[in-house]
């Protein structure tokens, strides 16, 4: 028992200290969108959580033994409390399946999607991936390393792709990773609403120097963009 | 460091030489003063269940300090940001991660539970050894040579370096050449088999020895779970055997099963996940078995409801298989194959929540008493949820996004792993250690161990879900001030060093108890025992079951002592498995580890010589039996 108290504060600190976490408080559509979604299963999630804990703590004071002679006389279950956590935990997740599938079913870019419509659709960024690097590619030829510059409120695709191992692309304030893997193409989708610089990451072990596979993320006025793709 | 004939060698693994070149010998003069050897010659020989057990389990504790030396190192390295804490940057943290990741899973995690399976399996269903004795201390000395190959590579400087999951292209030849994979790729083989043959071995104990009366529906949910693991092993493990196989052509013979040209890459983290997954569950449903038993039998009280219980296990195994591309929401499978998945992955929470609902409804109507295993169970049942909850979480692929590679993922699974298949064993080890040597463990110590491990457990854990969320990546070696996650880590390596402290009274504990003189009698806990096992002497004899009980229902033994119901001896028992002493599955697994030596290494005449050695195992084996003699001797009288 003492040990849930003595833990009480450093969680509720943790959980204080959580509100300017880079995923929850993120710069663009697809990041708020995944936000959301992570609260929403953390609330839920906390619901089972605080059900487990109280039964857990109301049983340890309720039924430690205080006669060690006492022998409790023996007892079936009962079928409607077995009932009870079969069907309330599935109605649990069908609330966090719905919105789940729909976030998935938007945020998962079209993986089959032909280059040319990605190209039309806005700012189109190719990505290769390299031991330990990212390249960035604009339409315009511009090529920058380690270095991604993105307009504010424009829709940017990326489509990526790795010249030796798998690595995975990553700016949490922005979105979710995407994989860039060799032989292969995927994409990712964002739209950035926020001036700023963001970090970005590989997220997938790719070798010796993992940890220093980093590039930085430019968000800027649009003028200033243009400036920047002519250099 | 320079070392004379040999070249650069890390300072480590200089340290550790110079240390076994002053152990070793020390080690060899104790033994022999204290006149061991007899000791273990026999076990080295033995076939029989309990000494097959306790060996699997001292293993495995002894690659816990191992392991569990590698994540303070990491914990070191991370303590503070931008540190250069001695060589641990770069390639050598990544050799820790690795060695460490693959160490836990098959080093120890696997053999704690087989080890428990071992010794309480036979015990709890009335058999009085496992089906094959041969053949499990075939699979018990595969374990340990596949574990010794893989602790080799640390020492001679070639630490496999590429996770544990060991994801290609990376882990292939052309990224990277040196042998330090090899050593990944010939470990897992050959202990995997041995996990394999353990499969088959415990599937047929089960099916054929139950006592006479011991319907399935009457078995204790440990042997259930056993069961259903086995069967997961059964199915799961060959997939590793193939993948590592595949992985072993590319490697070796330049073919091309998961390079871009002619493979694909993605290919193994499907064969990796399909055998992974399930592998997951294969070390988390014995540790439920576990927590039944251990609850209900200190509660006073039957589990309540067996049969959900018992049908929460099968879907929880079937589940399991249907959901490995829950690790790779991230490749760009599609938003159906995801959605696929994470519905799935959000399905096996519902059999998982009952089972920890039926658990705490034994505590309800009971009445507990806190011993140590106990302890165990009861910290089990809170840090457990807190990791099933996260992997709720983690089930809903477009939030995956953001977790996936985080150390928010490596929180979820230390929560599930340690928090449920680690307490789980400790709860085991504690419960039947009069089972495996006649003595119980000091409560006190014990109680010590409990608290520290949890605390620091919690302290190591709980921060890191934040450092994910926050975008620390997982696999990194090191961060920036300006990432904004010094204080999880730092918290993180204050719980590592309490965590670490904790295993010390383990170790005071088993020394203590070694020197007093006191026994335990059959039914050891304040003779409270529901099963079979606490109706044999402790230690366990070699042949338990002379008389072998007719068993009427669950927890058959309690209520014959609450006169409830009567315990008859059963007229035709079933026949005894034959043990032997023999040396074969020892020299065996010499012989592997020899084969797999030379394999990592490309000496093609050794691969030969040992390759033929092994061959001739299977020849001797095949033409003698040593149940002959015994079944001429019983058709003679
Ligand atoms: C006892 C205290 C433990 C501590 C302090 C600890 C710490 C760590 C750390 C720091 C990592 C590296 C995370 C990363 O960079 O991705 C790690 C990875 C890992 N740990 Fe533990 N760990 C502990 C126990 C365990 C146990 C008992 C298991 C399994 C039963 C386990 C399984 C793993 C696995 C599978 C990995 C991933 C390795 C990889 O990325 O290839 N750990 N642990
Ligand atoms: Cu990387
Ligand atoms: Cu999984």
């Amino acid at each position: 028992m003492n040990k849930r108290i003595k833990m009480t504060p450093l969680f509720l600190l943790l959980i204080l200290s959580a509100c300017d976490l880079r995923v929850l408080d993120p710069a663009s559509e697809t990041g708020r969108t995944i936000g959301s979604l992570i609260e929403l299963s953390f609330l839920l999630m906390m619901i089972v959580l605080i059900t487990v804990f109280i039964l857990f703590a109301v049983f340890m004071q309720k039924y430690r033994a205080k006669d060690y002679t006492c022998i409790p006389p023996d007892r079936k279950e009962n079928k409607w409390f077995e009932v009870t956590w079969t069907v309330l935990p599935i109605l649990l997740l069908v609330v966090l399946a719905i919105p789940a599938v729909q976030a998935t079913y938007s945020l998962t870019y079209k993986s089959e999607a032909e280059k040319g419509d990605l190209e039309e659709e806005g700012t189109h960024i190719e990505v290769t991936a390299e031991q330990y690097s990212f390249t960035f590619t604009y339409p315009n030829g511009k090529e920058s390393t380690n270095d991604l510059v993105l307009p504010v409120d424009r829709e940017v695709t990326f489509t990526l792709t790795s010249e030796d191992v798998v690595h995975s692309f990553w700016i949490p304030e922005l979105a979710g990773k995407i994989d860039a893997i060799p032989g292969k193409e995927t994409h990712l989708q964002v739209t950035p609403d926020e001036v700023g610089q963001y970090q970005g990451k590989c997220a997938e072990f790719c070798g010796s120097y993992h940890a220093e596979m980093r590039f930085t993320t430019r968000v800027v006025e649009e003028e200033e963009f243009e400036r920047w793709r002519e250099e | 460091m320079d070392v004379p004939f040999i070249g650069q060698v890390p300072t480590d693994v200089v340290m550790t030489w110079v240390l076994m070149i002053i152990v070793g010998p020390v080690f060899i003069i104790i033994l022999t003063k204290m006149r061991k050897w007899p000791l273990i010659w026999e076990y080295m020989r033995t076939t029989h269940h309990r000494k097959i057990g306790t060996m699997y389990i001292l293993a495995s504790i002894l690659f816990f300090f191992r392991g569990g030396m590698d994540a303070l190192l990491m914990r070191t390295q991370l303590a503070v940001p931008e540190n250069e804490f001695w060589l641990y940057q770069g390639d050598k943290y990544n050799e820790l991660f690795t060695f460490h990741g693959t160490v836990m899973i098959f080093f120890v995690a696997m053999p704690l539970l087989i080890g428990l399976m071992n010794v309480a399996i036979p015990l709890q269903i009335g058999a009085n050894d496992l089906a094959f004795p041969y053949m499990n201390a075939v699979s018990f000395w595969l374990f340990f040579a596949g574990a010794m190959v893989f602790n080799m590579s640390f020492f001679f400087n070639a630490a496999p370096n590429v996770g544990w999951t060991a994801y290609a292209p990376l882990s292939t030849e052309a990224h990277t050449t040196d042998i330090n994979n090899n050593y990944y790729i010939f470990g897992l083989q050959v202990s995997g088999l041995g996990t394999i043959l353990t499969a088959i071995n415990m599937i047929v104990t089960i099916i054929r020895l139950r006592a006479p009366g011991m319907r399935l529906t009457r078995m204790p949910l440990f042997p259930w779970s056993t069961l259903v693991t086995s069967i997961l092993i059964l199915a799961a493990f060959p997939v590793l055997t193939i993948a590592l196989t595949l992985l072993m052509f590319d490697r070796f013979y330049g073919t091309h099963f998961f390079t871009t040209e002619m493979g694909d890459p993605v290919y193994w983290q499907h064969l990796f996940w399909i055998f992974g997954h399930p592998e997951v569950y294969i070390l988390i449903l014995p540790a439920f078995g576990i927590f039944s038993d251990v609850i209900s039998h200190f509660s006073k009280q039957r589990v309540y409801g067996y049969r959900s219980m018992v049908i929460a296990l099968i879907l929880i195994a079937l589940l399991g298989f249907m959901v490995w591309a829950h690790h790779m929401f991230t490749v760009g499978l599609g938003a159906f194959a995801n959605t696929f998945f994470a519905i799935t992955t959000m399905m096996i929470a519902v059999p998982t929540g009952i089972k920890v609902f039926n658990w705490l409804f034994t505590i309800r109507h009971g009445s507990f008493r806190v011993t140590t295993p106990m302890l165990f169970a009861l910290g089990f049942i809170p840090t457990f949820v807190m990791g099933g909850v996260t992997g709720v979480m983690l089930a809903v692929a477009a939030a995956d996004y953001q977790y996936h590679d985080s150390y928010f993922v490596v929180a979820h699974f230390h929560y599930t792993m340690v928090g449920g298949t680690i307490l789980g064993a400790f709860a085991g080890i504690y419960y039947w250690f009069p089972k495996m040597t006649g003595k119980i463990l000091d409560d006190r110590l014990g109680k010590w161990h409990f608290w520290l491990f949890v605390i620091g457990f919690h302290l190591t854990f709980l921060p890191q879900h934040f450092a994910g969320l926050q975008g620390m990546p997982r696999r990194v070696f090191t961060y920036l001030p300006e990432d904004g996650v010094a204080v999880y880590n730092l918290i993180s390596t204050v719980g590592a060093f309490l965590m670490g402290i904790s295993m010390l009274f383990l170790l005071l504990n088993l020394y203590k108890t070694a020197k007093t003189k006191e026994t335990a009698s059959a039914d050891a806990w304040y003779g409270e025992g529901r099963t079979l096992e606490w109706t044999v002497a402790s230690p366990a004899p070699e042949h338990p079951f002379e008389k072998v009980p007719y068993v009427k229902s669950v927890d058959h033994y309690w209520f014959h002592k609450q006169g409830t119901l009567e315990m008859l001896t059963a007229d035709n028992p079933r026949p005894s498995p034959v043990s032997v002493k023999t040396i074969q599955p020892f020299l065996l697994g010499g012989v592997l580890s020899a084969m797999s030596i030379a394999f990592i290494y490309h000496w093609l005449w050794l691969e030969i010589v040992f390759g033929l050695a092994t061959l001739a195992f299977f020849l001797i084996r095949t033409v003698i039996d040593e149940r002959e003699s015994v079944y001429r001797k019983e058709g003679e009288t």
